[in-house]
C-alpha cells in the first residue's frame, strides 16, 4: 500500500466496495500471482548488485545477506536508503530493515509503524526523504525492538494470530517471557521456533537464489555505458582483478559469469564454461567477445549498463606452468583455448569428442561427450578386430536406420539387390552375416530383435552396412517377412 | 614441353604468384607437403598435398559421399603428428548422410580419440570455425562439411581460409556434398567416387578402393587414379593411373576466376 492510500485511511484487508466508498476513483486490477512472481524474481535479480546472497521471500519480500557488503555503500543506513530510492525511481514502493536476524528484519520492515518514535529507547528509527520507513536495528537491541510489535510480525499464520488474540495475547511482549512448553503445546512448535529465530536463539540462514560465486569483481559507472568496446574493456579490467584473486588461491575459473546491470533494472547474465582453468584477462575478453557476437540483439543495452560484475562460479586448481623455450607448439592449453572459443560461440555441448562405450550394440558403442568433459579414455570396441581387407564398421552411421526394400535368394540369406532412397543397387560383393543380438540383460521387455549385419558393395563400388531385423523362422515367422535397414556408409 | 617452355611457364607462374601475393614456396616442388605414399600421385602433386593450404573434396554423386568422407579421414589419419583433427559438421549433414561413427573411424585408421567434433547450425558458422581451427596451430587437419553449394564458400571465403591455413600450417579440407561450379582459392580440388574393390580370395570385400580425379592443381598437372587404402598400414597404393600432360592451356580446365 502506498503513502497516498495510507493517508486516506485505507487498509489492505478492506473490501473493494468499502475502499471505493472512501476513494471512488480507485483503480482495481485482478490479482496476477504469476506476474507478481516474475516481478519479484526480476527485482531479486536486480538486488544482486548489493550482495550475491539474495534470497526470495515470497510473495512480496527479499532477504539480503549484507554481511561485509554494507561498507561498500557507505554503511547500512546508506545502503538501505540507496536500495529504497532506486526502487522508488522504478515505481516500486519498498520498506527495508537491517537487523541481526532474518526474523527481526522481517518484522521491522513490515511493522515499523508500530515502533515508538525515534529517540525513545535504544531503538533507532530513521525516516528518509522519500518518506519510506527504514529501520536499522542496532546490534543487541533485538529484544527491545521486537517487544512492542504485534504477533503477526513473527511470521506465523493468521489462524495462530487469531487464536492468540482470543487468549488475550496481542503483541510480542505478551508472549516473549511466557513458559515455552505450554505455548508450544497449544500453538505449535513452529510458533516457538519463530520466536527463537527472531531473537537469534536459533540459527536461520538465507537461502541464496543463485549459486554463490567463488570470487567476483565488479565495476560501477556514474554514467551508464552502452558500447560493446566499453563493456569488453571493463570485462578485461575486471578479469585482471579477478585473476589476481584467483592467482592467490592458485586457481583458475572453469565457469564464469558476467552480469550486466542495466540502468532500468534489467539484468543480463552471460555464462561461459571453459575447457581448462582460466585466468588470463585477454582470453577472457576474447571469449566474451565471441559470446556477445552470437547473442547480438538479445543482449540489448537499452539506456546503458551502470554496473558490471564478473564472477568465477566454478574454479579448479591451476598451477603456474613452465612454458617451453621453443615457443608455442603442441601446448595442451592451446587446444583447450580453441575448444573454449568454439564453445563460447556455438555452446560447449556442440564441441565434442567421441568416446567408446562398453556395448556391442552399434548405435550405442560410441558417445559424443562434450570436449571439455571428455576423459580421452580408450576401451575395447567389439567387432572391429575382425579380420577383413576392408574396415568392418562404417564411417557414417544413420541415427535412424533407413528402411530398404530387398530381394534375397533365400529369406535368411544376403540381399541380391536392394532399393534405398528410390535407387536400385545391385549387390556385387557381400560379407556377413555378423549377428548382433540385443542385450537381453538390459532390455527386460525382450521385444528387441536380433540383427544380421551385411557389408555389401554395389556395382558402382559404394559400400554400405545393411541389416535384417529378426531371425527368420524364429523371431519372424512366415508369412511375415523380416525388415531390412541400411544403417551406415563405408568409405 | 620443351625446356624453354617450362622455363617460361615457371616464370609466368611466379609473376602471377607475386601479383596474388601468395606464398611462393607453395609453387616450388618439394615444399612442405604431406606425401600420400603413392608415387604417381605424389609426383603430380609435387611431393604431396601442400601443407598450410586448403583442399576441396567432393563426391561425383551423393552415393559416393562415403568415399569422399573416407578420403578426408585417410588424409587426416596420415597428417598425424599426434595432433588432433577437427571435423565440422552442419546439423543437416548428420541427418542427411549420417553422423560420423567413432568405431568406423578407428577401423579406417584414424583413432576416434584424435578427432574433435563440432556441430554447427549454419554453413557460415562452419567457415568461421574452420578459420579459427586453421589459425590455431594445434590441429593437424580441419575438415568442414558443406551441404549446399554456392553462397557460403565463394572465392572470398575460401581465400580467407587459405590465408588462415598458411598462418597455421595445418591442412584444411572443404568437403562439399556435391560438386560446386563456384570458383575457389583452394590449392587442389578433387572429385571422388567409390570404385569396386578387388575381392579377396573368398569373394569378400577387398581393400577400400576409390577413384580420385584431380580437377584443379595449382602446382602442376591434373590426373585421375584408382587408389586402394590399406587401413592397417595407413597407406595408399595406386591401381591405375591416368595423368594429364602438363598443359599450357590448363587455365581453361580449372574454374575461371570470377571478374568483379
Amino acid at each position: 500500500m502506498n503513502d497516498a492510500a495510507d493517508r486516506l485511511g485505507l487498509i489492505t484487508t478492506m473490501a473493494l466496495a468499502d475502499a471505493r466508498a472512501m476513494y471512488p476513483a480507485l483503480a482495481a486490477a485482478d490479482a496476477d500471482p504469476e506476474a507478481d512472481g516474475a516481478l519479484l524474481v526480476a527485482v531479486a535479480d536486480w538486488c544482486d548488485r548489493y550482495t550475491p546472497l539474495v534470497g526470495l521471500d515470497a510473495p512480496d519480500g527479499f532477504l539480503l545477506d549484507i554481511t561485509g557488503c554494507a561498507h561498500l555503500f557507505g554503511g547500512e543506513a546508506a545502503l538501505c536508503r540507496d536500495l529504497v530510492e532506486r526502487l522508488a525511481r522504478q515505481g516500486l514502493q519498498a520498506a527495508a530493515a537491517v537487523a541481526d536476524t532474518v526474523g527481526c528484519a522481517w518484522a521491522v520492515a513490515r511493522y515499523a509503524s508500530f515502533l515508538p518514535p525515534a529517540g525513545g529507547g535504544r531503538s533507532v528509527r530513521e525516516a528518509d526523504r522519500v518518506g519510506v520507513k527504514s529501520g536499522i536495528v542496532p546490534v543487541g537491541a533485538l529484544r527491545d525492538v521486537l517487544l512492542p510489535l504485534p504477533l503477526g510480525a513473527l511470521r506465523i499464520d493468521m489462524a495462530t494470530v487469531a487464536a492468540l488474540a482470543q487468549a488475550g495475547l496481542k503483541c510480542i511482549a505478551d508472549v516473549l517471557d511466557r513458559p515455552r512448553a505450554p505455548l508450544a503445546a497449544r500453538y505449535g512448535q513452529n510458533f516457538v521456533r519463530r520466536i527463537d529465530q527472531a531473537l537469534g536463539r536459533e540459527d536461520e540462514s538465507i537461502r541464496p537464489r543463485l549459486p554463490v560465486p567463488v570470487a567476483m569483481a565488479e565495476q560501477r559507472f556514474p554514467e551508464p555505458i552502452g558500447h560493446e568496446e566499453d563493456v569488453l574493456g571493463t570485462i578485461e579490467h575486471l578479469a585482471h582483478e579477478l585473476g589476481r584473486v584467483l592467482e592467490r588461491r592458485g586457481e583458475g575459473a572453469r565457469l564464469m559469469q558476467v552480469a550486466l546491470f542495466r540502468a532500468d533494472g534489467k539484468v543480463h547474465r552471460l555464462q561461459l564454461g571453459t575447457a581448462a582453468p582460466l585466468r588470463d584477462p585477454a582470453l577472457v575478453r576474447k571469449l566474451f567477445a565471441d559470446r556477445l557476437a552470437v547473442l547480438g540483439d538479445e543482449c540489448d543495452p537499452g539506456f546503458g549498463f551502470d554496473m558490471l560484475r564478473l564472477s568465477a562460479q566454478v574454479t579448479e586448481r591451476l598451477d603456474p606452468q613452465q612454458t617451453g623455450l621453443s615457443g608455442s607448439g603442441d601446448d595442451p592449453a592451446d587446444l583447450a583455448h580453441l575448444v573454449d572459443r568454439l564453445g563460447a560461440r556455438f555452446g560447449l555441448r556442440r564441441v565434442s569428442r567421441l568416446e567408446p562405450r562398453n556395448t556391442h550394440i552399434p548405435e550405442f558403442a560410441v558417445a559424443a561427450v562434450p570436449a571439455h568433459a571428455a576423459q580421452g579414455k580408450r576401451s575395447f570396441i567389439p567387432g572391429i578386430e575382425q579380420d577383413s581387407l576392408s574396415p568392418v564398421r562404417p564411417t557414417r552411421l544413420f541415427q535412424r536406420p533407413e528402411p530398404i526394400e530387398t530381394v534375397a535368394a533365400v529369406p535368411d540369406g544376403p540381399p541380391v539387390r536392394f532399393r534405398w532412397r528410390r535407387v536400385l543397387h545391385e549387390v556385387t560383393a557381400v560379407e556377413g552375416p555378423e549377428r548382433i543380438a540385443m542385450e537381453w540383460w538390459r532390455d527386460n521387455r525382450g521385444n528387441q530383435l536380433t540383427r544380421d549385419y551385411f557389408r555389401v558393395e554395389d556395382k558402382e563400388g559404394a559400400r554400405m552396412w545393411l541389416y535384417r531385423e529378426g531371425l527368420f523362422g524364429y523371431e519372424v515367422k512366415e508369412p511375415k517377412k523380416p525388415n531390412w535397414y541400411l544403417h551406415g556408409l563405408f568409405a | 614441353m620443351t625446356a624453354a617452355e617450362a622455363a617460361t611457364l615457371s616464370r609466368l607462374r611466379r609473376a602471377v604468384a607475386e601479383i596474388e601475393g601468395s606464398d611462393l614456396s607453395v609453387l616450388e616442388a618439394g615444399g612442405r607437403a604431406l606425401p600420400l605414399g603413392a608415387a604417381p600421385v605424389d609426383a603430380v602433386l609435387g611431393g604431396g598435398l601442400a601443407l598450410g593450404s586448403l583442399h576441396e573434396l567432393a563426391p561425383i554423386a551423393p552415393l559416393h559421399l562415403g568415399a569422399a568422407v573416407g578420403f578426408a579421414l585417410m588424409l587426416a589419419a596420415r597428417a598425424g603428428q599426434g595432433k588432433p583433427a577437427l571435423w565440422i559438421q552442419p546439423d543437416f549433414a548428420a541427418t542427411e548422410a549420417g553422423a560420423l561413427y567413432g568405431p568406423g573411424l578407428s577401423a579406417l585408421g584414424l583413432p576416434m580419440e584424435r578427432l574433435l567434433l563440432l556441430r554447427v547450425a549454419r554453413p557460415v558458422d562452419a567457415l568461421w570455425a574452420m578459420e579459427e581451427g586453421l589459425k590455431s596451430h594445434v590441429l593437424s587437419a580441419v575438415i568442414a562439411e558443406l551441404t549446399e553449394d554456392g553462397v557460403a564458400a565463394d572465392l572470398t571465403a575460401t581465400r580467407r581460409l587459405v590465408l588462415a591455413a598458411r598462418d597455421g600450417g595445418g591442412l584444411g579440407f572443404l568437403l562439399r556434398h556435391r560438386i560446386s561450379p563456384e570458383a575457389s582459392a583452394a590449392a587442389t580440388r578433387w572429385d571422388i567416387a567409390s570404385a569396386p574393390s578387388r575381392p579377396d580370395a573368398f569373394g569378400g570385400l577387398g581393400r577400400t578402393a576409390f577413384t580420385l580425379s584431380l580437377v584443379k592443381n595449382r602446382r602442376g598437372p591434373l590426373g585421375r587414379w584408382t587408389m586402394e587404402w590399406d587401413h592397417h598400414e595407413r597407406t595408399f597404393s595406386a591401381l591405375s593411373v591416368a595423368v594429364a600432360k602438363t598443359a599450357l592451356d590448363r587455365p581453361a580446365l580449372s574454374p575461371l576466376v570470377r571478374a568483379g
